[in-house]
């Protein structure tokens, strides 16, 4: 067996787990960072996309407000090329308690959410198919991420400085000598090997899985309380803005533009299981309602996909079991060393996308704690690669592009416009044959004929590559084809089903997808 | 005011049902409108006429299948049409091709027997007629073959192609010919038109000649030419000095443009008419009878009565039926009856992508004659259909041509102007 030593293993790639490899190796740490799947697969790249300006917490939770607020500024200055500035609105729609306008304001001054109110004549002037009887308005520094595009910005960063980055490795045991964990075992999924990472200190940044992780490890009593929520992409930018509804947070009450969709999340169930991806007719009809209580004519738009994300909630004694939106959005540092008195183990657990640089930072701080060395945090001023320049994503970036070579670059996804250059370099660069590992990093097939026409060019070209066999690029065609097809059936109806019937139309009717040679 | 028009018989929708049973009204003396929101299905789908080709089973004897079929799925429209009016209708398709200004460009094979035709991808497609420029490629023909494709069509893959054809036993290679193009993005439809051009023309085969082998034949997109497939396809064998086929690819579909064509110039000949852009917005009923419907073109209603109409409006795909975003589907055009809907509580959609959908089989509900439940006088053909699922069974154009062709048969009571 293969046997690689560092100074932290990480165990997880979404965005916790990646910016713990980013923040050690930029310390100077050796890291290696593995994930059982691809980067940004689990809980990071199944959320809504909303950078928080903590507005949502500011009455209910100041701390995790302030923390918002906090970060949200600095990844401002460290992600810029990802984020885009959409602004937030709170809204008061006729739906809400009137009362809660004020709370909030308050709560906002508390917790320094930068907030100013304006005119509903003025918001709807801004965003034109908010209800028009809302009766205020307040705005505040929401803005948007591209997730996949920042975990793996910080999966580079961290190889830059050394890290190595094993996506597609699950762990099958953490090693153990005593009250010492030694680092684990891993399997390589793809090549079939095992291999053993013997690590100073492992880090379990797992999220809902953290406790499966910590159980290997022989640890008891670490509970993530997985809170699965659905949220659904619509095919347009219905609103610019990020829109939450002012009232005490509930299910269905924001919606987020990002890229070319809008997306509107989120429910909000126990389940014992991370791994639960249950889309629930009645959750679909509850969010398509909530749609319309904030943009009327919500269920006329085109509804894309839904997806499922589960939330990592660090369990509190003090909540009820049915209801987790109420257990603590905070985060949950474990140094078991101090809790278990087992060494070289931390477990970074709860939290939300927002702060996920702050969890990192403050792991790496316990890392270097058990490790006896003093090295300080850089991450809160080191831009990630690709944003030095500190602008934002705009909306018609990729469009602007397009126009300036409007004959010279063929397109490849016509929705998201990708071009047939930019797929050849992820392509080569990634050396991936999987079309929708590929689809993340360009967010190819994402669009509103989701893969339609774009998917079969794509496989065309994963194909002229050297060396991949027909059997490879049909089977990814294949698995592409399936993947999309889980989040697309659940809300399919209106103008999304003749698009869905037209692609059928073209794998099957035209191509025959269904009969290629086996 | 709305203006009034009056025919013996007015078609909803321009797809390959509507425009034949358009045309075969009009041969049989009737007064004929076809009204559409825009073109239908021809623009694409494959260009071919599936009759029958997986049940699930790849069928190579289509018409016996049929027979097996509708006997096992009394609801399958060609349960209503009857085995022996598909083979008419396509027999029928065939003449009017020949007698078209495509010709001498036509439809060739028969519908009791299917070919293996090779998809873009290079998986080998069951279909009962091909055009003629396709009939080349047929599997059992096929023994060296070169795919041929250009870097500036991103709707054709020749590696892909190729490849899963040698899968399949086919000894296959790809070829990419250089052009000299403006654009970095053509479409099939774009070259089509170049290739038209005989200089054109000539510096295509000029580039691709040295890159064949002997004894191979050439496979290329479906793009040898819009209004004179023939003349492009000829040429190129002959400058090519062997064998070439088409095969179909994304959409548009440059050989279903020209089996479009061909119908809307027969349907012409035959003193039809035809508007797109023509809506139907409402309709008027009577006593269990349709008496007229209303277009609401730009600018100006218009109202359209008439003796029969044939509903031929499409499916999901073209909008026509729609399921709602509370679940609740429906029939746009005319407010009819559906059938095949899944019941409260029973599945919409499988999670496996294989599977064939519960509601692709919705449809109008129709009777013996498809005649619309409720509406004596409407008569349903091709995509409107309940029953089949088209695209899994490799049945679409099949249906669509056949009960086309059958519903105006039992309109006009089997009469035919000759001459």
């Amino acid at each position: 067996m293969v046997t690689l030593t560092t100074d932290v293993l990480v165990i997880g790639g979404g965005a916790t787990g990646a910016g713990v490899a980013w923040d050690a190796s930029l310390r100077g740490l050796d890291v290696v960072l593995v994930e059982r799947h691809d980067l940004a697969q689990g809980t990071s790249g199944r959320f809504h996309g909303m950078i928080h300006s903590g507005g949502r917490y500011a009455v209910k939770d100041p701390l995790a407000a302030r923390e918002c607020i906090a970060e949200n500024r600095i990844l401002r200055r460290i992600a810029a090329d990802c984020m885009e500035d959409t602004g937030g609105l709170f809204v008061t729609t006729p739906h809400d308690d009137p009362a809660f306008a004020e709370r909030f304001a308050q709560g906002c001054a508390q917790t320094g959410v930068p907030c100013e109110e304006i005119t509903p004549a003025q918001a709807l002037r801004e965003e034109p198919r908010l209800h028009p009887g809302i009766s205020r308005a307040f705005r505040v520094p929401d803005a948007n991420i591209d997730v996949w595009k920042t975990v793996w910005a910080l999966a580079h960063g961290a190889q830059q400085h050394g890290a190595r980055i094993l996506t597609y490795h699950a762990v099958t045991a953490i090693l153990r000598d005593g009250d010492q964990v030694l680092g684990a075992r891993v399997h390589d999924q793809r090549g079939g090997e095992d291999l053993e990472i013997r690590a100073r200190v492992t880090v379990n940044a797992t999220g809902a899985w953290a406790g499966r992780i910590a159980e290997l490890a022989g640890i008891e009593g670490v509970r993530v309380f997985p809170g699965r929520g659905i949220m659904i992409a619509m095919n347009h930018r219905l609103v610019n803005t990020v829109v939450n509804r002012c009232q005490m947070p509930t299910d269905g009450d924001i919606i987020v533009p990002i890229r070319t969709v809008s997306v509107i999340g989120t429910t909000d169930h126990h389940t014992d299981d991370p791994d639960d991806q249950t889309v629930e007719q009645r959750e679909v009809d509850q969010m398509l309602d909530d749609g319309e209580k904030l943009v009327p004519g919500f269920r006329q738009a085109r509804a894309l996909r839904v997806w499922t994300g589960v939330r990592p909630l660090f369990e509190d004694a003090k909540a009820a079991d049915t209801d987790t939106r109420d257990v603590t959005r905070a985060h949950a540092l474990l140094d078991h060393e101090q809790r278990d008195a087992v060494n070289g183990f931390v477990t970074i657990t709860g939290g939300k996308l927002t702060t996920f640089r702050l969890m990192a930072e403050q792991t790496v701080d316990a890392v270097c704690r058990q490790l006896g060395e003093t090295r300080a945090c850089t991450t809160a001023s080191e831009p990630l690669p690709g944003s030095e320049r500190r602008e934002h994503y705009r909306l018609g970036e990729r469009l602007a592009r397009k126009e300036a070579d409007l004959n010279g670059e063929q397109l490849i996804c016509e929705c998201e416009m990708v071009s047939r250059q930019r797929l050849e370099q992820v392509i080569a660069r990634t050396g991936s044959t999987d079309l929708d590992d590929i689809r993340r990093q360009l967010r190819l097939g994402m669009g509103p004929c989701q893969g339609g026409f774009c998917i079969y060019r794509a496989t065309g070209v994963l194909h002229a590559r050297d060396g991949l066999g027909a059997d490879q690029a049909d089977a990814s065609l294949m698995a592409f084809l399936q993947e999309r097809w889980k989040g697309v059936w659940p809300v399919l109806h209106g103008d999304q089903l003749r698009q869905a019937r037209l692609d059928e139309w073209i794998f099957h009717g035209v191509l025959d997808v269904e009969h290629l040679p086996r | 005011m709305s203006r009034g028009f009056r025919y013996d018989a007015v078609v909803i929708g321009a797809g390959s049902a509507g425009l034949v049973a358009a045309t075969r009204l009009a041969q049989a003396g009737a007064s004929v409108a076809v009204l559409a929101k825009g073109v239908g299905c021809t623009h694409l789908a494959a260009g071919t006429v599936d009759v029958l080709g997986y049940a699930p089973e790849l069928v190579s004897r289509p018409l016996e299948a049929v027979a097996a079929l509708t006997h096992e799925n009394p609801q399958h429209p060609y349960a209503r049409i009857g085995q022996q009016r598909i083979g008419e209708a396509l027999r029928w398709l065939q003449a009017t091709l020949d007698a078209g200004p495509l010709a001498p460009y036509t439809y060739v094979g028969d519908a009791d027997h299917n070919g293996l035709h090779p998809t873009a991808l290079g998986a080998l497609r069951p279909s009962a007629l091909v055009p003629s420029t396709m009939a080349a490629g047929e599997r059992t023909q096929l023994e060296r073959v070169c795919i041929v494709g250009t870097p500036a069509l991103r709707d054709f893959h020749p590696s892909l192609c190729a490849a899963n054809l040698s899968r399949a036993g086919v000894q296959a290679r790809a070829v990419s010919v250089e052009l000299e193009l403006e654009r970095a993005d053509m479409s099939t439809l774009g070259i089509a038109r170049r290739l038209e051009e005989p200089r054109w023309r000539a510096e295509f085969c000029a580039r691709l000649t040295p890159l064949l082998r002997s004894e191979e034949r050439v496979g290329l997109p479906a793009m040898l030419g819009l209004r004179e497939p023939h003349t492009v396809h000829a040429d190129l064998e002959h400058r090519l000095g062997r064998r070439v086929f088409e095969i179909p690819s994304l959409p548009p579909s440059v050989a279903g443009m020209r089996l479009y064509e061909s119908l809307r110039a027969a349907l012409r000949a035959a003193g039809g008419r035809l508007m797109l852009g023509a809506e139907v917005v409402s309709h008027t009923r009577e006593d269990g009878r349709l008496s007229a419907v209303q277009t609401g073109a730009a600018g100006h209603a218009a109202s359209y009565s008439a003796d029969a109409f044939v509903l031929a409006s499409g499916g999901f795909a073209s909008g026509a039926i729609e399921l709602d975003s509370h679940w609740a589907t429906h029939e746009r055009v005319l407010g009819l009856a559906l059938d095949g809907v899944p019941a409260p509580g029973e599945p919409r959609f499988l999670p496996d992508y294989q599977a064939a959908q519960p509601l692709a089989s919705v449809g109008v509900a129709v009777d013996a004659q498809l005649r619309a439940l409720g509406a004596s006088n409407v008569y349903v053909a091709g995509a409107s259909l309940p029953g089949a699922v088209p695209w899994r069974e490799a049945s679409g154009e099949g249906i669509a041509v056949a009960s086309g062709f059958a519903v105006a048969q039992t309109i006009t009571g089997g009469r035919e102007r000759h001459g």
